[in-house]
Parts: C-alpha cells; sequence; structure tokens
C-alpha cells in the first residue's frame, strides 16, 4: 500500500471499497494491529496502533475475513470466552437469542455452517459493545434475514455513538449503511466520498466504483 | 493427467514446507543431511567397531523402515494438522470432493510424490554425503552407492505400511488394527526368514532388488485400492454440556499468575474435544519403541553389555516433552485470539501451563510402565525428578524458540541446529550419569541433582524471554 492517508469521525459509518486483492484486509489489519506497517503511522481512538495494540483491541471489536471461531467451542463458549477475556459484564443469552443459536446449542463450531460461524465471529464482535468495529466482509454466507437484522443493529449501534470500520466489495449493502466512504484500488486510496453529497449529484456509489476501478 | 497431478503435488508440497520455515531454512535442510551422511561415513569404522556386519546393515534398514513409517505418519496426520494450524486448507489430494476424480488415483499419485519427494530431498544429499565421506573412510564409493540403493526399498516400505494402516484407518479402527498387525506378522516371518530381500541383493546379488521393491510397493497398491470415499456425518453429534466452560474456567482460575485463566480454559477444552491426547500417548509410544530397538540392538551387537536403567529412560520421557508441547500447538487455529486483546506469549503460556499440569499423567504414566517392567520401582522417584527437570527445560526453550509454531520452525534448519545444541549436551550428561548409577552412587546422585538445578534455573531464564521474543508476532 502506499499513499493511505484518510481519517474517520466517532459515529461515522465508514466504507472502504475496492475490488479483491485492493488492499483492503491489509489496511485493517493494520488498524487492528494484527501486522505491522513497513512505514507510516496508524491511529485508532488516538492511540498509536503499532505501539499499543492490545490497547486498540481491548476497545474494538474486530471481525476479519475469512476467520473461523474456535473449532471446539460451542457458540456459547465462544461468547463466555469473550467476555472472560475482555472482563465484561454481559448477557451472553440475549446474544445467542439474537443469532438464533438454539438449534446449536452443543455443537461445537467445527459442525457448523459458514453461515453459523459467521454468526459466531458477528456475536463475538459486538458482544463487549466495543466503541469501534472493524468489520472485513461481516455479510458473506449470511442468509437475507440475517443480513437485514445485523444491517439494523449496526444501525442503531452507529445512532448509539458506536463507530464501524466496514470492508466490503458489495457495493449494495455499502451504499445502505455508510455515510462516508473510499475507494482503494491497487494499494492507493482513489477517492474519499460523502455518501450524501453523491447521492446529491444524483450518481451512484456503483457509478463511482466503476469509474475508479475499471 | 498423472504426470501434471503429480508434478502439482510436488509443487505444492515444497511451497508448503518452505512457507513453513524460512525459505533459506528449507533450503540448508538438504545441507544439513550432506554433512550428516559425510560424518557417518567418516567415522562408519569407530561407530560400528565390534558390530558384526550383518547386523549393522540389519539397523540400518530397520532406521529406514521407521522413518519411512514415520513419514507416512505425518502424511497421515497432515491435513488434520493444517486445517486445525491454518484453518481451512486446500490442497491436491481434496480435489475428489469437486473433480471427477477417484480418491484412489489421488491416494496412489500422492504416495508417489512423497517417495519422491524423501528420494530427492534426503536420499539425494545423503548419497551425496556418504559419497563425499568415502574419501575418509575405508569403504568403497561403489559399495555405499550400492547400499543406498538397497535403502531406498526400505524406506518405501516403512511410507507404505503407515499409508496403509491410514488408508484402512478411514474405514474402521478395528481394520487399521488388523492391517498393521499383519504388517508387522509379514516384517516378523522376513526377519526370521532369509531378511530382507533389498539386503539379501546389497550382501549377495540375490534375489534381485526388483523383489525387494515389489514387495515395498505392495501395501502402497493395497492402500490406494482400499482408500474409502469420505463422508462428514450427517448430525453432528452435541458436545461437552451447557455449563462446561464456566466450569473449567472456575476451575482454571489458580493459573492467574502465569496465564489469562479464560485461555487456558479453553485450551484444556480444545485438548479434551480435539482427542489430541490419545495422539500424544501414540507419539509418545512410537520414539520410546524406537529406543528399545536400539536398547535391543546393541545387547545382541555389542560385546560389553549397555543398560538402560530408568533414570536414563526419564531423560528420554523427558525429553519427548517437546512433542506433547508440539501437540499442543496442533490443536485448533489460532488466529480467533488475534481479534481479542491478547498477544502470541499469552497463548504459549496457557499451553505451558497446560502442559506442567494437564498431560503430566502421559509420562508420569510410561515412567511407572518402564520402572515397573524394568523391576527398578526404588528409582522410580528419582527417574520423575529427572524426568520433569529435563521435560521443563526442553519444553521452555522449544516455546521460547518456536512459539506456537513448533513444527514448521523445526524445518528450519537453523532453528534445528540451536535447538540440537541446546537440548543434546545436557541429554548426553545425564545418560552418561545414569549409566554411572551402579558404580558411584552418592556422587552421581550429587551430579544428577546438581544438573537437574542448573536446568530448571535455565528453565526459569527461557521462560522469562518469551514475553519479549513473542510480544509483536502475528498469530497467523
Amino acid at each position: 500500500m502506499r499513499d493511505v492517508s484518510f481519517s474517520i469521525e466517532r459515529g461515522d459509518f465508514f466504507g472502504l471499497l475496492g475490488p479483491n486483492g485492493a488492499g483492503k484486509t491489509t489496511l485493517l489489519k493494520v488498524l487492528t494491529g494484527q501486522i505491522r506497517a513497513t512505514s507510516g503511522e496508524a491511529e485508532v481512538l488516538g492511540l498509536p496502533v503499532a505501539q499499543q495494540p492490545l490497547e486498540v483491541r481491548s476497545r474494538a471489536g474486530i471481525v476479519p475475513e475469512q476467520s473461523t471461531p474456535p473449532s471446539f467451542l460451542t457458540p456459547r463458549e465462544v461468547l463466555e470466552l469473550v467476555v472472560a477475556v475482555r472482563g465484561c459484564e454481559v448477557d451472553v443469552e440475549w446474544w445467542l437469542e439474537f443469532f438464533e443459536f438454539e438449534e446449536a446449542e452443543g455443537r461445537i463450531c467445527r459442525t457448523l455452517s459458514r453461515g453459523q460461524r459467521q454468526k459466531v465471529m458477528l456475536a463475538a464482535a459486538f458482544i463487549a459493545q466495543p466503541e469501534v468495529l472493524f468489520l472485513d466482509e461481516p455479510f458473506i454466507n449470511l442468509d437475507p434475514l440475517v443480513q437485514a437484522k445485523v444491517r439494523d443493529w449496526l444501525g442503531e449501534y452507529v445512532a448509539g455513538g458506536g463507530t464501524v470500520f466496514l470492508n466490503t466489495h458489495m457495493l449494495e449493502n455499502a451504499e445502505r449503511l455508510c455515510n462516508r466512504a473510499a475507494i482503494i484500488h491497487r494499494g492507493r486510496i482513489r477517492s474519499l466520498i460523502e455518501l450524501e453529497q453523491l447521492r446529491s449529484q444524483g450518481t451512484t456509489l456503483e457509478a463511482l466504483f466503476h469509474e475508479m476501478v475499471a | 493427467m498423472n504426470r501434471l497431478l503429480l508434478w502439482r503435488m510436488l509443487q505444492e508440497e515444497v511451497r508448503l514446507n518452505s512457507s513453513f520455515a524460512s525459505r533459506r531454512g528449507f533450503w540448508l535442510f538438504p545441507l544439513l543431511v550432506v554433512g550428516a551422511g559425510l560424518l557417518a561415513t567418516a567415522l562408519a569404522a569407530e561407530l560400528t567397531a565390534g558390530i558384526p556386519y550383518r547386523e549393522v546393515l540389519l539397523g540400518l534398514h530397520f532406521s529406514f523402515l521407521f522413518y519411512g513409517l514415520f513419514t507416512g505418519g505425518l502424511a497421515f496426520f497432515g491435513s488434520d494438522f493444517l486445517e486445525r494450524i491454518f484453518g481451512h486448507y486446500a490442497l491436491v489430494t481434496s480435489l475428489p470432493e469437486t473433480q471427477p476424480l477417484s480418491y484412489q488415483r489421488v491416494m496412489g499419485i500422492y504416495f508417489c510424490k512423497e517417495l519422491l519427494f524423501y528420494a530427492l530431498f534426503t536420499f539425494a544429499p545423503l548419497t551425496l554425503g556418504v559419497l563425499l565421506g568415502t574419501s575418509w573412510s575405508f569403504i568403497v564409493p561403489g559399495r555405499m552407492l550400492r547400499l543406498m540403493a538397497s535403502l531406498l526399498p526400505s524406506f518405501c516400505a516403512g511410507l507404505a505400511g503407515a499409508f496403509l494402516v491410514a488408508s484402512l484407518y478411514r474405514r474402521s479402527l478395528y481394520a487399521a488394527v488388523a492391517g498393521g498387525g499383519t504388517l508387522l506378522l509379514v516384517l516378523g516371518a522376513l526377519l526370521a526368514g532369509d531378511g530382507l530381500p533389498q539386503l539379501a541383493w546389497y550382501l549377495d546379488g540375490s534375489p534381485p532388488l526388483p523383489l525387494g521393491w515389489g514387495l515395498a510397493l505392495l501395501p502402497a497398491l493395497a492402500a490406494a485400492l482400499l482408500v474409502g470415499e469420505f463422508h462428514e456425518q450427517a448430525l453432528p453429534p452435541v458436545q461437552g454440556y451447557r455449563e462446561q466452560y464456566r466450569e473449567t474456567l472456575a476451575s482454571s482460575e489458580w493459573s492467574r499468575r502465569w496465564a489469562v485463566p479464560a485461555v487456558v480454559a479453553k485450551e484444556r477444552l480444545d485438548l479434551q474435544r480435539s482427542r489430541t491426547g490419545i495422539k500424544m500417548v501414540f507419539s509418545f509410544a512410537v520414539p520410546l519403541m524406537m529406543l528399545v530397538f536400539v536398547n535391543w540392538f546393541l545387547d545382541r551387537g555389542l560385546p560389553l553389555e549397555v543398560e538402560f536403567n530408568t533414570i536414563f529412560w526419564g531423560v528420554m520421557v523427558g525429553f519427548f516433552g517437546t512433542m506433547l508441547y508440539s501437540w499442543l500447538n496442533t490443536m485448533d487455529d489460532s488466529s480467533f485470539y488475534a481479534t481479542l486483546p491478547l498477544q502470541v506469549p499469552d497463548l504459549v503460556r496457557a499451553r505451558l501451563v497446560l502442559f506442567g499440569t494437564v498431560t503430566w499423567w502421559i509420562p508420569v504414566l510410561f515412567m511407572g510402565l518402564i520402572a515397573l517392567l524394568s523391576r527398578e520401582l526404588r528409582l522410580l522417584p528419582l527417574a520423575i525428578f529427572v524426568m520433569a527437570a529435563v521435560g521443563l527445560y526442553i519444553v521452555s526453550y522449544t516455546a521460547w524458540i518456536t512459539g506456537l509454531r513448533t513444527n514448521s520452525s523445526l524445518y528450519d534448519a537453523s532453528i534445528f541446529a540451536r535447538f540440537f545444541l541446546v537440548s543434546v549436551p545436557p541429554m548426553v550428561l545425564l545418560a552418561i550419569l545414569s549409566m554411572a548409577l551402579e558404580q558411584a552412587l552418592p556422587v552421581v546422585m550429587v551430579a544428577l541433582s546438581f544438573t537437574c538445578l542448573v536446568l530448571l534455573l535455565a528453565t526459569q531464564l527461557f521462560y522469562g524471554r518469551i514475553e519479549h521474543r513473542w510480544a509483536g508476532e502475528e498469530f497467523d
């Protein structure tokens, strides 16, 4: 990645859009302290990520791309693990009901479908009510009903003061959810967008995306 | 098509192995083998002095047979390892799931790939080293070439045997046990008769070498023909119970001084549900069997009687603690931890806690059995102390230099060399002391205690460095 510079305000629903291999996941990993940038600086919630990755992760919820929950724990146990590590007091039952895990009770994540495993990852990121959420393609493998439910919850979360950093190439979801976005292509930020401004110009995110990437 | 698949599998193997270690480390490995072959040949006269020639050859063939079994075993557990450590890993062997290819065909080609890979990456450099070593030895190069040609079918037989057991295991545990038993009987019959055909070919030129190859390849052919189709369970079983994690967490609270109890609890459930404990027991049994064989070989071959007492076995069993730690690192993909406010040292420490508390019964069980069979129960407490000191020393060092990637890191020749230098000298010293126990009991007891104390101090040093070494590392 080169010349990547942007900032996100608290309460933003920010979408990072780009084709496959554009650098979206790498950027998210840098911002969550999973990999170190070779140069430059990244700050999250005012904290330097490279120096204080643990502090950043303790205040952020993360759903990495293609990551799976622990193979040998049940969804309930994964959430209990997250609660124990983060030291927060939340109602695990509420999240199990929200994602409809009743039928998966007693089944370890290894035996769940991809969609169910993605729901566990989302619940594990949401449960501690973090200040910021980093979501990498969170809607992949989710059925339309769950997608709608997650979209609604994220809307409420942002309305309540939360911040979302969403990596996606599903432009429809980004258009519906984000108030700001950036298009990344071949490791460079090509455009920073205010979604309302874009709408007032009578164009769509999809049209702009095609223009920037094609 | 077969040739293309074989080529792709070979490429995959090289890329996979070089991704485990650094590329430099991977390519250094054959160099290490050349050096080992050179040294072994140059020192052949000293190493085999007093042992009948035929016994030396038999020992070599057995060693290569075990090596084949070991590498075949790695292939058997390989896909399981990769899936657990790295998440879903698509390999060429999984092609029958999506393409019109039979498992029989893919398994047959996979066997050829294994044989070719090890022939190129270990046999070829070993042969080169051995040939170079003849310059400092009494052995004629042509004779050594012939020996290496006869050893390859023995390696192949071990590899094929492991494949057959693996193939039968896909059908049922009973079939695998029956297959393994039959192989042992055949091997026993061969040894009781004229010995291995390839060994006879090397010595007398008859029977012809292809007969040895034929016998070695038969189990591989059977493995490919008998491999069953794989089906996932239609109804996944319910595991554990609703309160299990919370109860495990509550009972792990004591570990707070060394690790994060929530992580220790998760790892404990992984250990239990992944059935890694069973694999640990087997991985202990195989090298111990190898040692028993070496003991038998030395007893038969050497004019002087070498008796391995329970203290000696304590040293060995302690050393094999590395395998327990290595197994703990293969239970599950650890990338999920990257989403939590945790760092790699938190997980390393949790696994060390598990090694010291939950898996301790495996080495102790083996020590109890050894002491009982050797009728040396009086030595058991001291042997357990030695075993614990060696185990803690070697495992804390392994954790320090390999972190969460023990298996793959040891593929790196530079890490392997460091591991060798740190582990072997104290093992040799303790082994020598154990053998001198009956000659000078008080002196040896003091020396043993002192050495163990030094090892425990070194353990503290290694443990303290884990944080610094792994704090900035990624989980995946």
